[in-house]
């Protein structure tokens, strides 16, 4: 176990070798007692599917918001396949995908519509974002429904359209904040096996998820974060043996505590 | 530049789907502009701008009662003449007391024989040394309806009062005429050798001496006179632009409630960029509008009994008054929609402060209607500056160089919007 993060080993000059290398996050929201990131160091290597966990309020949503550039922090720095936001932000946001825990689509547009959309803000066009769209309605099995309104869709429908839209600009590096929430097993079963997919293809995966059963099944590593910090890391069935614990759920409440995360 | 064109197509496409908040952008200032124009056309007509109808019954029915109504003939007052032998004085009163006429006036029964014996007698009295009695005048009555406003009450006093004095002039310069012709006629002056000719006085004292030139140094070879539909379709349909701040705030507010916007900031496209791909889509429906308020002016108008709006004085002028004034108020759409944390919100900021805006900007009430206080303010106002280049184009008949200032604090206007919404949208993150 190594819950003193800080004493990561700095990767090379540039991070060149990883995906996602955040050095001594921290962030403190004004009128907040504590940083919601409190000195988070956190690496993910190029083709890891990375599992970020923790409970309500540890900090995971203002990492990925600044892992994927929404805002800097405070201090430390955070490097994107070896690059910085100060410096390279559009380079970044070229092959970053990133899948909102809030569905980020338009209702009123069509399935088609919404990938044209993403695609085109992507900078991509012609035939290349035909063949895009293609795969993005084929990847979240919606060719069927491809000219009916975001709005006539199930919820499983929305989140697997709201991964295609994601992967519309084929990054390197996705993200991927509770994709999962409130949709069915089937929609579930089939998020998970694409993802593996696009993982096994060579795509980083950083994904925040409240099911420890997801993560067990699907991630080559985790990180659990509480408080702003990093608390444990590895892979899971290293971490599961390490700690004598039956699964993630019992580890993840044994390191984060049974206190109630109201705030 | 692509992806502007990308975020204005979705914009319109929104837009198009969204068919109920497409009608009421479109209906609401339609509606407006055809009541208000409705209303303010009986206003003018209660302010004096247009002509007032006037009841005259003449009692008396001399030379005095044609007198007069060949005065009025000339001036902004319609006499609606009663027959005296169906009505009486008394009838007068109350319908002017029961508002179905503003104004009445009574010339009493011998009022003309009175009249001319008031003004022999006052030739005959300038012999002697004392004024003459003021039991000489001949008194005609007046009804006025208490709810008048003030300003046409002295319009329509002030026109009377100025046929009464014509009248009186020219009923003394005739008896004056006459007595002079009298008078060299017994003093044996052949006519040639009299200094003048005593029957061209009437004449000569009619020859104005002094007459009054309105706005000498105007361009305009014809000075237009004020039009409410002028004023309206203008001002209601700049109204109705701004109020397209508000679907503009609820589409960010939309974005930001959703996942939208912390997807649309994490690819590779700016805010700014997203801010003009609305602010293009919300000037089309902004151009949209008014020119269907032009078309209402122009061919609804006449059908409902009011004058067409016409636009033929400098139209691409007109259409860039339009243009700067569609951004200012996206500008404006765009900070609501980052400044607020609610569509709720939005909508009661919006539409309280465009009101308030319009209010003060003379959209409802003419600037030089509002106590001073208010004229002063009226200068803060986008509507203001908007309305004031369209007045100048519209009604003063003024050229592009007399609007520039207009719009380019339209143009200011818009740019701070814009500014502070790409600062907020910068801590939003």
């Amino acid at each position: 176990m190594n819950p003193d993060n800080s004493s990561l080993p700095e990767p090379g000059p540039d991070c060149a070798d990883y995906a996602i290398c955040a050095r001594s996050l921290v962030k403190r929201y004004k009128n907040a007692a504590d940083p919601a990131l409190n000195n988070l160091s956190l690496d993910v290597r190029q083709g890891e599917f990375f599992g970020l966990l923790g409970p309500n309020g540890a900090g995971k949503t203002t990492a990925i918001s600044i892992l994927t550039g929404l805002f800097p922090p405070d201090s430390g720095t955070a490097r994107i396949m070896g690059m910085i936001f100060r410096e390279s932000e559009h380079e970044i946001k070229q092959i970053l995908g990133l899948v909102p825990q809030n569905i980020g689509l338009y209702d009123k547009l069509t399935a088609r519509e919404n990938l044209t959309f993403f695609g085109k803000l992507c900078g991509i066009s012609g035939k290349k974002l035909t063949e895009r769209i293609e795969q993005g309605l084929e990847f979240a099995r919606l060719t069927d429904h491809a000219r009916q309104p975001v709005a006539t869709f199930s919820t499983g429908m929305k989140r697997r359209l709201n991964l295609a839209v994601g992967l519309i600009n084929d990054p390197q590096v996705l993200v991927l904040d509770e994709p999962c929430v409130g949709i069915d097993a089937q929609s579930r079963n089939l998020i998970h096996e694409q993802l593996t997919a696009i993982n096994q293809r060579g795509t980083t995966i950083l994904y925040t998820t409240h099911y420890m059963e997801e993560a067990q099944e699907l991630c080559t590593r985790i990180g659990i974060i509480d408080n702003g910090r990093l608390v444990e890391e590895g892979p899971p069935a290293a971490l599961l043996q390490q700690s004598g614990m039956y699964n993630l759920e019992e580890l993840f409440l044994h390191l984060t505590g049974k206190e109630l995360r109201d705030s | 530049m692509l992806k502007i064109i990308t975020a204005t197509a979705k914009e319109l496409l929104l837009l198009l789907r969204d068919r109920t908040g497409l009608l009421v952008l479109f209906l609401m200032p339609a509606i407006l502009v055809v009541i208000i124009t409705l209303v303010q056309e009986n206003v003018m007509e209660l302010t004096g701008q247009k002509k007032t109808q006037v009841l005259l019954l003449d009692l008396d029915q001399g030379d005095l009662g044609r007198s007069l109504q060949t005065q009025l003939k000339t001036g902004n007052l319609e006499l609606v003449v009663w027959d005296e032998k169906q009505k009486d004085m008394a009838a007068i009163q109350a319908a002017v007391a029961g508002g179905d006429y503003q104004v009445g006036i009574v010339i009493p029964k011998d009022a003309s024989s009175r009249f001319k014996d008031a003004a022999s007698r006052l030739f005959q009295q300038g012999k002697g040394t004392e004024n003459p009695p003021d039991s000489m005048t001949t008194p005609l009555h007046l009804f006025i309806d208490p709810g008048i406003m003030a300003g046409l009450r002295s319009g329509v006093t002030a026109q009377l009062q100025m046929a009464l004095t014509v009248m009186s002039q020219e009923a003394k310069i005739t008896i004056l005429s006459k007595t002079l012709q009298e008078a060299m006629t017994s003093l044996h002056v052949p006519p040639e050798a009299a200094p003048l000719d005593s029957s061209r006085l009437p004449a000569l004292f009619g020859q104005p001496l002094l007459t009054l030139t309105e706005n000498p140094n105007s361009t305009q070879t014809t000075i237009t006179s004020y039009k409410p539909v002028q004023q309206n379709v203008p001002a209601w349909a700049l109204f109705g632009m701004f109020f397209t701040a508000i679907p503009i705030a609820g589409s960010i507010l939309q974005e930001r409630n959703s996942g939208i916007w912390v997807r649309l900031m994490a690819l590779p496209v700016s805010p700014l960029v997203l801010f003009a791909g609305k602010a293009v889509a919300y000037m089309g429906v902004c151009l949209c509008q008014f020119l269907l308020i032009t078309l209402i002016g122009a061919f609804l108008f006449p059908l409902l009994g009011l004058p067409a709006f016409t636009i033929a004085m400098n139209l691409p002028a007109v259409l860039l008054t339009v243009l700067f004034s569609s951004l200012a108020a996206c500008g404006y759409g765009i900070f609501l929609g980052l400044i607020c944390n609610s569509y709720e919100q939005a909508s009661t900021v919006g539409a309280t402060s465009v009101v308030a805006a319009a209010a003060i900007g003379g959209v409802m009430v003419p600037v030089y209607a509002m106590p001073h206080i208010m004229q002063r303010l009226s200068i803060i106002s986008p509507l203001n500056w908007g309305l004031t280049a369209f007045q100048d184009l519209l009604l003063r008949g003024y050229s592009l160089s007399a609007i520039l200032n207009d719009l380019g604090r339209l143009l200011l206007f818009f740019a701070v919007c814009a500014l502070f919404s790409w600062k907020l949208a910068k801590r939003q993150q």
